[in-house]
């Protein structure tokens, strides 16, 4: 067992990978062979799944900051080596990558019809460098996971995707990688650092920690350049106003299984980069950038709020308002407070898990009807109860409705802000209310109203397949909407722990936490 | 003591060799007779000479390598009255040479069957030139250097302009060999002019005079020294000396274009180095000619990095983009030569840039050998389209290829590239980096245009009909292999190319 546990996160990142290169190797020829495709790439996903649960159970919250670390020399001239660990945050969005593939790929089954083999290869690939990202401890090595993930996405995306498939898949490509270039020429810079600082090159998080930095000359000094070189690139994943770009159009082409990812994992991949990295390297520069971001972070919320309400296309829709969600997760981590940032990672997992929902509720109806025009809709209460049941659920989850998930992030991010500025906390506080009117005036024109369409009426309601992706994300829902402090209970310390390196004196959200649960 | 034996006339001792310096010629005279028994094979008329050429050749460069493993951890040895030496840094040159050499005529077999030139003078012309790199990368006498410089570009010169029916390659190969003469002239005359103000034509014995005598770095020898650097910058082509490259390129057929960006660059590289190492590059000698050589080459770097990758994003051919890709490259090779002094890596990223280069730029070469119709038609973008559906193999190893140009982990490119910027950001260039990296990621456009073609279009029109050949596949799964290799086990590599700079700087002193 220990050997197990002391080679958990290596076996956790690579055990996709080894699946993926297996599927590749079956002769899947006929129904058959898909069928082996299918259910292997299922089977493969549960397992990852299976063992990712022996984190959650091993991980002591109140123990080391790092755990299951595992470290192995790389390129030790430069500093570099294999270092891999988690803390409380890392551990909740691995669990999250973990929950969703599965649901992902079981989604998929009969959405890709071309190309079976690559399809299932590319997202366990992808489920590799998703979580080889989140575990690593090394600066570089997080950079070569970073990278490499954009790959499988990019095909995924370019190959399965809709008609502006290639520009989208482009976009998203050539978006993170003018970031992530940058972010790289600094992580050399840091390791230069370590050099003259310490006496030897290193890209270890821990090591990197303990530099100190000229901050000297506000905006611009030495730590304002690298940290605007780390946070662009992270800005461009979440994505923050005004680098939001390349989401709408690669959430709209992107195959179901992308979006879904995207949406769930992949930006929060930005705001992890954020706390696991930018706060902590760079303090004094966070802290002058801090107001600046929180109303990027504000504009986002409110201008992605009102562009999705004006979306004619659903899935476009639900694009616009992840620019919205995604805004508070960055306004609670630049409210820098413990209360903010643990509402921020919060909402990443809500935010993971309702929009997964919302886009995975698109992708079927799309697959039925072949449009996801709003207009063409009305009245699918009358013919697929499942599905409004479901739709229901996640809307109100994304409208962040108390008793569901997405209410206690929601809150806890405001909470944070206030504490930080108000006057943005005020401001923030109306996207809420924006968040609400798009949501719910989708639901209403989708599933209300007279059933005018006949092509509608055909409509079958969800069958077991479709009932079993949504069921796991509906309990999650009210799981984490009803009993937070599990969740909590994890991650409030490496919060803690990361949030001092940022600013010395952090108020502790347990307390606030009960008092809120007096109320 | 070397060098004064150098200042006498004719020693007898001179002319003999010791054990040790036949065992180090090992390798060139390997090459040399593999070289000439083709030459006499190639005018059997018995038997079609097309097979026992193509076998001698390829036991010729197998040979080669193993030789120069053999020799690769012996002493440095200086040989022929200091005109030549054998060190670390030589012997990994070679192997590289033979390598993209081997690659090279791997590729070359169907490609010549299928372009009905399937001459044996081909493959002899590769061997001549590939001794003639061998040399140039172990030679640090400035005159003996020419000579293998011209041994390897005349060779190079004739495999351009094979396509004897093409007009396209006719008038690559006389442009390239009109060019390349002016280069060479003008290389001449700077060696000419180091000479007059030095008193030697040896490179170390340059760098020793200078280094005693400050006060010689004269304008004479400033402008011989920028003379010799324009040869060399035009033979890697860098901007503004690259005019030459794409029609060149262009027109070779597409094996030698591959290995004229690989074998060729590197050979041009490895002699570059040391040439600007012996001009005391670097050292603290007459600070205003060093940090005009300096900022010359900054210049040449970032034009090279911006022209080429600005230019490749137009092209619609294969072939002409992997051309300016090729410019790319050499600017992010200059960035290894500037900051080469500055960082305690020395030149060894470079080198370990050179060798990632090469597997993957010969690998893409190799696969557009196979893909091409005749006369290298049918390698536009649009003829790509569905290709992983036609081929799915094929494709497989271009898009590893691609990334690994556009330097993407965990390929070589992106070792080769994060080691180059490593040592750059600690050579304090952060301008020169940034830059980099933003040329960087407007190469990622074009490459992945490239796989947008081979994967995410629909097959339009008759597809090139090109059966794979057990030596094209072989070479490129090879090729593929080092690339993988290379980007996730980099620190290897990075040992191999460290202990090829520590031999030259011992050299150098």
């Amino acid at each position: 067992m220990e050997w197990f546990d002391s080679h958990l996160l290596t076996g956790l990142t690579f055990l996709p990978l080894v699946f993926g290169v297996l599927l590749l190797l079956i002769p899947a020829k006929g129904t058959q062979g898909k069928a082996i495709l299918k259910y292997g790439a299922l089977i493969a996903t549960l397992v990852v799944f299976a063992a990712s649960l022996q984190l959650w159970n091993g991980f002591n919250a109140a123990g080391d900051e790092f755990q299951f670390r595992e470290a192995a020399s790389w390129i030790p001239s430069l500093g570099v080596n294999y270092l891999v660990g988690i803390d409380g945050i890392s551990l909740l969005l691995i669990l999250l990558t973990t929950f969703m593939m599965p649901i992902v790929i079981l989604a998929s089954f009969t959405t890709v019809e071309t190309r079976e083999k690559e399809y299932y290869f590319l997202l366990l690939m992808l489920q590799t460098g998703m979580i080889g990202a989140f575990t690593a401890l090394d600066t570089f090595l997080f950079y070569v996971f970073w990278e490499a993930m954009l790959i499988p996405m990019y095909f995924l995306i370019g190959i399965w995707g809709g008609k502006d498939r290639i520009y989208a898949a482009m976009k998203f490509f050539l978006y993170t990688m003018v970031g992530s270039l940058l972010m790289l020429t600094a992580i050399f810079y840091l390791a230069y650092q370590h050099k003259l600082q310490f006496g030897s090159f290193s890209t270890a998080v821990v090591d990197l920690y303990k530099l100190k930095i000229d901050a000297t000359g506000g905006y611009f000094s030495t730590q304002g350049i690298l940290f605007i070189a780390f946070a662009l690139s992270f800005a461009i994943k979440v994505p923050l106003f005004p680098l939001h770009t390349w989401l709408p159009d690669a959430h709209v082409q992107a195959p179901t299984a992308g979006s879904v990812i995207l949406a769930g994992v992949l930006l929060k991949m930005g705001g992890y980069g954020f706390i696991r990295f930018a706060f902590p390297l760079f303090p004094q520069a966070v802290q002058q950038y801090q107001i600046f971001f929180m109303l990027l972070s504000a504009i986002a919320i409110i201008y992605g709020a009102w562009v999705a309400t004006i979306q004619p296309d659903i899935k476009k829709l639900v694009a616009y308002s992840s620019v919205s969600h995604m805004g508070y997760v960055v306004l609670g981590l630049f409210s820098m407070n413990a209360i903010g940032a643990t509402g921020a990672v919060y909402q990443m997992l809500n935010h993971g898990i309702s929009t997964g929902g919302l886009f995975l509720l698109v992708g079927m109806i799309y697959e039925r009807r072949h449009t996801r025009e709003i207009s063409e809709f009305g009245g699918i209460t009358k013919v697929m109860p499942l599905f409004a049941i479901s739709l229901m659920i996640m809307t109100l989850s994304s409208v962040a409705l108390p008793g569901t998930n997405g209410f206690i992030g929601e809150f806890l991010i405001l909470l944070g802000a206030w504490k930080a500025n108000m006057g943005i906390a005020a401001i923030s506080t109306l996207g809420v209310i924006f968040g609400a009117v798009y949501m719910l005036w989708m639901f209403q024109r989708v599933m209300f109203g007279p059933l005018k369409n006949p092509e509608n009426k055909k409509l079958t309601d969800l069958g077991l397949r479709e009932v079993l992706v949504m069921l796991p994300l509906i309990v999650a829902v009210f799981v984490m909407g009803v009993a937070p402090n599990a969740f909590f209970g994890k991650m409030e310390p490496s919060i803690q722990k990361l949030l001092t390196r940022v600013q010395p004196v952090a108020a502790a959200p347990v307390a606030m936490l009960q008092e809120r649960k007096g109320n | 003591m070397e060098t004064q034996a150098a200042q006498t006339l004719i020693r007898s001792d001179l002319l003999t060799l010791t054990q040790n310096q036949m065992e180090m010629l090992l390798p060139y005279a390997w090459v040399f007779v593999g070289a000439a028994v083709a030459l006499v094979l190639s005018v059997i008329r018995f038997i079609s000479p097309k097979w026992p050429v193509f076998i001698v050749s390829l036991l010729t460069l197998g040979g080669g390598v193993w030789a120069t493993e053999k020799v690769i951890h012996g002493e440095r040895l200086l040989a022929f009255n200091n005109m030549m030496i054998f060190d670390h840094y030589s012997s990994v040159f070679n192997i590289l040479f033979l390598v993209s050499a081997a690659v090279t005529v791997l590729a070359s077999f169907r490609y010549l069957d299928k372009e009905g030139l399937q001459y044996p003078e081909y493959y002899v012309l590769i061997l001549f030139s590939a001794l003639g790199m061998m040399l140039m990368a172990s030679s640090i006498d400035l005159v003996v250097m020419f000579i293998a410089l011209e041994l390897m570009s005349l060779a190079v010169y004739s495999l351009v302009g094979f396509r004897r029916a093409d007009r396209k390659s006719n008038e690559a190969a006389m442009k390239y060999f009109v060019l390349g003469s002016a280069a060479s002239a003008i290389l001449l005359y700077g060696v000419a002019l180091l000479y007059g103000s030095t008193g030697s034509t040896n490179i170390l014995d340059i760098l020793a005079t200078i280094e005693k005598t400050p006060a010689l770095v004269t304008p004479v020898f400033s402008v011989g020294a920028w003379l010799v650097m324009i040869g060399f910058l035009f033979k890697v082509a860098s901007v503004p000396f690259h005019m030459w490259m794409p029609d060149v390129y262009e027109g070779s057929p597409a094996p030698i274009t591959g290995f004229m960006t690989t074998g060729l660059k590197a050979a041009a590289f490895a002699t570059f180095i040391r040439v600007t190492m012996s001009l005391g590059y670097g050292k603290s000698i007459s600070a205003v000619f060093q940090h005009h050589m300096h900022d010359a080459l900054w210049v040449c770097a970032v034009l090279t990095m911006v022209i080429g990758n600005l230019v490749a994003l137009a092209q619609v051919n294969l072939k002409r983009m992997l051309a300016y890709s090729s410019i790319a490259h050499t600017g992010y090779l200059l960035i290894g030569l500037i900051v080469g002094p500055g960082n305690e890596n020395g030149y060894s990223p470079m080198i370990v840039y050179l060798i990632a280069y090469a597997a993957m730029n010969l690998g893409a070469f190799v696969v557009m050998s196979m893909l091409a119709g005749r006369e290298d038609h049918g390698l536009n973008l649009h003829d790509l389209a569905g290709l992983s559906s036609r081929r799915p193999w094929l494709a497989f190893a271009m898009v590893v290829f691609l990334f690994s140009l556009a330097g993407i982990p965990p390929t070589a490119g992106f070792a080769g590239k994060y080691m180059l910027l490593y040592s750059a950001v600690q050579a304090g260039e952060i301008p020169l980096v940034v830059i980099a990296v933003l040329c960087s990621a407007i190469s990622v456009y074009y490459y992945l245009r490239v796989i947008v073609y081979m994967y995410m279009k629909e097959p339009a029109g008759s597809p090139a009909n090109a059966r794979a050949s057990l030596w094209s596949a072989l070479a490129t799964t090879g090729m593929v292999a080092i690339t993988m290799i290379v980007g996730l086990q980099p620190s290897q590599v990075l040992n191999i190319a460290k202990k090829a700079v520590n031999s030259l700087v011992v050299a150098a002193k």
